[in-house]
């Protein structure tokens, strides 16, 4: 099959994109069967079916083909209608790190609709020119393959512009909007707004944006991204100030964990496998680990941290959202809205943290191998005496019918021995186990657990009781294993390509709904309340080693282990 | 109190192997786990042990001995038990307690008290300890025959290069053609190899092993001869405590001679006297009944040890793990998930010029009706109440007597016509000059079975065995249904079929376990595809996997009934397919042809899509 001119997204299987078209559109259009037989013939005999305005017959919907389809998605790809992409921050760190990079990606893999303008807007002066140099350093092609790599790059830069102005100016955006339309040309003009900026400004931003440079003749989305406020009260003021100007369907919040490649895939692996799902619940699942650590503190850049600390800026959001995915019921389809609502539920069903079920701690200096480590607090950005915790330990309970009295225990930090998000799920004991005696006293380890890591090194494995070949009855634990790197080639794509391009696409799975939010908050603020009313000093920890002792301790009395630290972690 | 102490052993599990983990936890005051370490392989000898000895004592013992050494020490004051004494190089060579060089000089020392007498050697070690010491001689009837000098001479010398076979023991040959013991030796020198990952001593060793072989000469219908042979025996015994295996490598219709003459005048007086027979054990129902009746006039039931090589295999051993040591496999173990199970079974070669024997059978009796059989019966059955071996094998037969008589309609037969590939000519089954022209044998089959109980209703097993096909594989596959509901359908294209989860268990060659899974291709586009969960034997572990032979000869003297084959389970397995085989002998029903070196007739594919199965390992991703 000819590679898509739409994106690769789809290329492999245009009848599935059909089909999300229609499905989309809530139309099931009639000509899908014969469409399906079209790629089958395409498959079996390998000619490819023009239609009538000449592009592959499964790149772009004619209408004359899908009737019932109004607003297909195809549709704004036409020639008549383009894209603008305002970041909003241009010169910041993350739009220079990952969002331009991420933009180019997609143009780089043709995911990107043809008529589109990318635009910085800060306040610093800078010419296009410049705005193209400071981008230019960061782009990079996919490593597996670079043909046209510095072309595409021209290309694409001959398609970002500048524009400096005031974050809270309705007048210079104003000016942004007439440079938008004459980039747009009377086309049916799409907009897109990526809030790159502090979040004490989003509010004025989108102001601005949304009474000046709204589009009017098609969509204006914005893209914005944690922190949602720091507690329920500031989140829920956040979410109403966006909506005096903006309906919920325009804004993206961006959890950009839910992009990662491994978390996207845990919906496939349970619900497309039967071999797991029968697996999924209290019966058969004894605890289900969070687990995210970085090797490196906060390194000068602690100011914003220290406002947030770690249960705001790791836990509340990207694990609440993994664990709700995760513990999800089957969702009745998985539009965005049928997915949204299951992970509501299982957030309002959560019990609300308790501080006895949390530890935290932060890290102190700590001197290996003749280099010494900074402490959290030589951290020259960091308030001295700052009691915000590095690492936190957590340990939350769903109460429902499917994880009644199953520890959901959750463990993030920085300055830790190794970099590693990942999910664990240990498995129950089995019951009687026959080959009870060949474990020796601790049956703990002898128990099943999937893990799923999210990064680096992307995989899953299974570990599994096998008996170790020879002629005893020797047992151990072996893993049934993927590995990412050896299974697949091809490079992983950023998690904000992904989101990006499902912005673009109106696609709103991996978004965060505001109920969603709301919930989330309310599992976590009595307890981030009660952490800074009682000014709980965290357990210190040296810089690089495994966390406080307290986390052992959390998980002890769950009867738990941290999967991440047991003898037998591979 | 677990955390510091977990946290404490934890730490270096790549150089903390795994015995001496045990050794630890027997430090530690672990129970059971750690006796297996002092003694060689098979759990069930370790579970029989445990309650009788305190696992303090053991830990004092452990102390100021190399292990090698308590291994031999330990075996002495137990005359009950006494394969406790035997120790595993294997096991032994990786605590790191003992140094490495102990073991060969004891291993020498050993050697060296060989070439004395019973008399001087009982001296050696002392008036008490040779009477309490049993002793084991090993007789192979049918000496100069293929297996025993191709399976049963190698497995033997495996078995005490890894000191696996207890201190005392005594191999003879016996056999027809007259030969010395220097010629025996010579003859079976050249078979031995050493474990390809640890060849120190090798020659020594091989040494060491042929000076206890031994051979006699005798006719096999000769009560006389045996006798004589008992005279030998009983020599080299030297007035311990006896016990005797005879390994019958000899075809089916002297079994019964052999064993008279053998239990009339060469049994144990004071010892156990064992026999291992081989396949084909009668052609049907009738035959079999006569051959086990046959046998017990002169033996109990207890003293037959019936070989089915294949419940030996590794994987096959390991079926029984993966699904009662593991939660995930268990549950999904029935009709409820389960859509159907294969056994596979394939040679990439002929009968050549070795028709003679296979002829009178054919591929159903041959490979069937026997080890894919047994397999399945392994695979189907019900937990057993424990590992012991009646435990496991009244839950076989309960299977076995589940299953619903093979009829005609679900059986496919085929054989192997000749073939030119790549200007090589293949010749086809009946050019071979052992095969009566025109013979209707089949060399393929392939079979649909169905286990008519609360487990299994409905959901197909199919076998597939046959010569001369395109690969060489032993496998068995697990497809399980289709994702109810599945939301992620129309990523799958038309074809829900390869969406389905398969576990495969690889028995050979290659020993493996995968598990395919519908995973997201990574990337920016929800497209799915099957990717395996993966445990290659190769990568995983670095120790070669001992023979099928070596396991089923050590549980034969160890007693471990486990992976034989009990008469009633070798009855309810004919009662399966005698109908079927005689009526295809009656019908003179002629199979569909194939090619050497295909994958085998289109007949098995039109049986298995009557059950709505695609063999597994015709897949383009298998």
């Amino acid at each position: 099959m000819a590679v898509c001119f739409r994106c690769h997204r789809t290329a492999p299987s245009s009848v599935d994109h059909y089909r999300t078209l229609a499905r989309k559109n809530k139309v099931w259009p009639a000509s899908v069967p014969s469409l399906l037989a079209g790629h089958e013939a395409i498959r079996k005999w390998g000619f490819q079916m023009k239609s009538s305005n000449g592009y592959p017959l499964n790149v772009v919907s004619s209408q004359k083909e899908e009737p019932y389809i109004v607003h297909s998605k195809a549709k704004e790809d036409q020639i008549d209608s383009t894209v603008s992409i305002t970041v909003v921050g241009a010169s910041g760190d993350l739009a220079k790190k990952k969002i331009f990079p991420a933009l180019f990606a997609l143009f780089y893999e043709d995911c990107l609709p043809k008529h589109f303008t990318v635009f910085g807007y800060a306040r610093t002066q800078l010419t296009d020119e410049e705005l193209r140099n400071m981008i230019g350093k960061t782009l990079t092609c996919r490593i597996d393959k670079r043909e046209n790599c510095g072309d595409k790059m021209e290309q694409f830069l001959q398609r970002c512009f500048y524009h400096s102005g005031q974050y809270s100016s309705e007048e210079n955006f104003l000016e942004l909007d007439r440079k938008l339309k004459d980039k747009e040309v009377g086309k049916s003009a799409n907009r897109l707004f990526y809030l790159s900026i502090p979040p004490n400004i989003f509010v004025d931003v989108v102001r601005c944006a949304s009474r000046t440079a709204s589009s009017t003749t098609g969509w204006t989305r914005v893209i914005v991204e944690k922190p949602f406020g720091r507690d329920s009260q500031s989140s829920g003021d956040l979410t109403r100030s966006l909506k005096q100007h903006l309906t919920e369907d325009q804004i993206f919040r961006i959890d950009h964990y839910l992009g990662k490649e491994l978390v996207e895939n845990l919906s496939v692996l349970r619900f497309s496998n039967l071999v797991f799902e029968p697996l999924w619940s209290r019966k058969f699942i004894r605890n289900v680990q969070l687990i995210f650590s970085e090797d490196f503190g906060t390194e000068g850049r602690g100011g914003y941290f220290d406002n947030y600390g770690i249960i705001r800026d790791i836990m509340q959001n990207h694990l609440v959202q993994i664990l709700a995915l995760f513990a999800m019921e089957t969702p009745v389809s998985l539009d965005a809205e049928d997915i949204r609502n299951e992970k509501v539920k299982v957030l309002r069903s959560m019990r609300t943290l308790q501080l006895d079920d949390v530890v935290v701690g932060q890290y102190k200096g700590h001197t290996r191998g003749g280099r010494s480590l900074p402490a959290y607090i030589d951290d020259p950005t960091v308030p001295k005496g700052s009691l915000t915790p590095t690492f936190a330990a957590a340990a939350l309970f769903i109460d429902n019918a499917r994880w009644d009295g199953v520890p959901f225990l959750m463990k993030a930090g920085k300055a830790l021995n190794t970099r590693r998000a990942e999910i664990r799920v240990q498995f129950r004991h089995v019951p009687g186990n026959l080959y009870k005696r060949n474990f020796g006293t601790d049956l703990d380890k002898a128990t099943n657990e999937l893990v799923i890591r999210v990064q680096p090194d992307e995989a899953i494995y299974l570990k599994i009781n096998n008996k170790i070949p020879g002629l005893s009855m020797r047992l151990d634990s072996s893993n049934l294993n993927l590995l990412y790197a050896s299974r697949y080639p091809r490079e992983i794509p950023d998690a904000y390509e992904r989101l990006l391009l499902d912005a673009i696409e109106g696609e709103r799975r991996l978004f965060i709904r505001s109920d969603e939010l709301d919930a989330a908050w309310e599992l976590f603020t009595p307890v981030l309340k009660e952490l800074e009313d009682k000014r709980i000093a965290p357990e210190l920890y040296p810089y690089g080693s495994r966390g406080p002792v307290g986390a052992h301790y959390l998980a002890a009395k769950y009867n738990v282990r941290w999967g991440d630290l047991s003898s037998q972690y591979s | 109190m677990p955390l510091p102490l977990s946290s404490a052993v934890s730490l270096p599990r790549k150089t903390l192997d795994s015995s001496l983990s045990l050794a630890l936890s027997l430090f530690a005051g672990g129970g059971e786990m750690a006796l297996s370490v002092a003694k060689c392989p098979s759990s069930s000898a370790a579970a029989r042990l445990a309650p009788d000895h305190s696992p303090l004592r053991w830990s004092t013992l452990l102390r100021p001995f190399p292990r090698t050494v308590l291994a031999r020490s330990v075996a002495v004051p137990s005359s009950k038990n006494w394969n406790l004494g035997v120790a595993c190089k294997q096991e032994v060579g990786t605590v790191a307690a003992s140094s490495p060089k102990e073991a060969p000089s004891k291993n020498v020392e050993i050697g060296g008290l060989l070439g004395l007498s019973s008399e001087e050697y009982r001296d050696v070690i002392g008036p008490n300890s040779s009477e309490r010491e049993p002793t084991v001689s090993i007789t192979v009837v049918g000496a100069s025959g293929d297996l025993a000098k191709k399976k049963i001479f190698p497995a033997l010398f495996a078995l005490y290069y890894e000191d696996c076979l207890p201190k005392h023991f005594t191999i003879f040959g016996y056999a027809r053609s007259k030969m010395t013991d220097a010629e025996l030796r010579t003859m079976v020198s050249k078979t031995l190899t050493c474990r390809i990952d640890k060849r120190e001593n090798c020659n020594e060793k091989m040494e060491q092993f042929l000076q206890r072989c031994f051979y006699h000469s005798g006719q096999y219908e000769s009560e006389e001869n045996f006798a004589d042979l008992d005279k030998e025996l009983k020599e080299h015994e030297g007035g311990r405590l006896s016990n005797r295996l005879f390994y019958l490598s000899i075809p089916p219709n002297i079994f019964i001679d052999v064993v008279k003459s053998a239990s009339k005048s060469a049994s144990s007086k004071n010892g156990w006297t064992r026999v291992i027979v081989e396949k084909p054990f009668g052609r049907d129902s009738e035959s079999s009944a006569a051959l086990t009746r046959g046998l017990k006039q002169y033996l109990d039931e207890d003293q037959i040890f019936r070989i089915d090589h294949y419940l030996g295999k590794e994987l096959v051993e390991n079926l029984s793990i993966l699904r009662f040591s593991n939660l995930v496999f268990e549950p999904l173990w029935s009709r409820q998930y389960i859509r159907n199970v294969q056994l596979i079974f394939s040679e990439d070669f002929g009968t050549e010029g070795r028709g003679g024997y296979f002829d009178n059978y054919g591929i159903i009796r041959d490979i069937m009706q026997n080890h894919l059989l047994q397999i399945l019966a392994l695979f189907a059955m019900e937990t057993p109440v424990s590992l012991d071996a009646e435990d496991i094998r009244n839950e076989k037969v309960k299977v076995l007597r589940s299953m619903k008589p093979l009829q005609l309609e679900n059986v496919a037969i085929g054989q192997y016509r000749s073939h030119t590939k790549g200007g090589v000519a293949y010749p086809g089954y009946t050019d071979d000059k052992t095969v009566p022209k025109g013979s209707l044998t089949p060399t393929f089959a392939a079979a649909a079975l169905f286990i008519d109980n609360a487990r299994w209703d409905g959901v197909p097993f199919l076998m597939k065995a046959g010569k001369a096909l395109e690969t060489r594989r032993t496998e068995i596959r697990v497809q399980f249904r289709h994702v109810p509901g599945n939301l992620y359908k129309r990523s799958f294209g038309t074809d829900l079929d390869r969406a389905t989860n398969e576990l495969v268990i690889r028995v050979q060659p290659d020993e493996a376990i995968y598990l395919k899974i519908n995973n997201k291709i990574p990337g920016l586009g929800m497209r799915l595809d099957r990717s395996n969960l993966n445990l290659l034997y190769a990568s995983r572990y670095s120790k070669e996997i001992p023979d099928a032979y070596e396991r089923l000869l050590l549980d034969a003297i160890e007693g471990e009934r486990r992976l034989f084959i009990r008469s009633d389970e070798l009855d309810a397995a004919w009662e399966l397919f005698t109908p079927l085989l005689k009526e295809l002998e009656e019908k003179k029903i002629a199979p569909e042809l194939y090619p050497y070196g295909s994958c085998g007739p289109a007949g098995a594919h039109y049986l298995a899509a009557n059950y709505n199965v695609r063999w597994g390992d015709t897949a383009s991703d298998a």
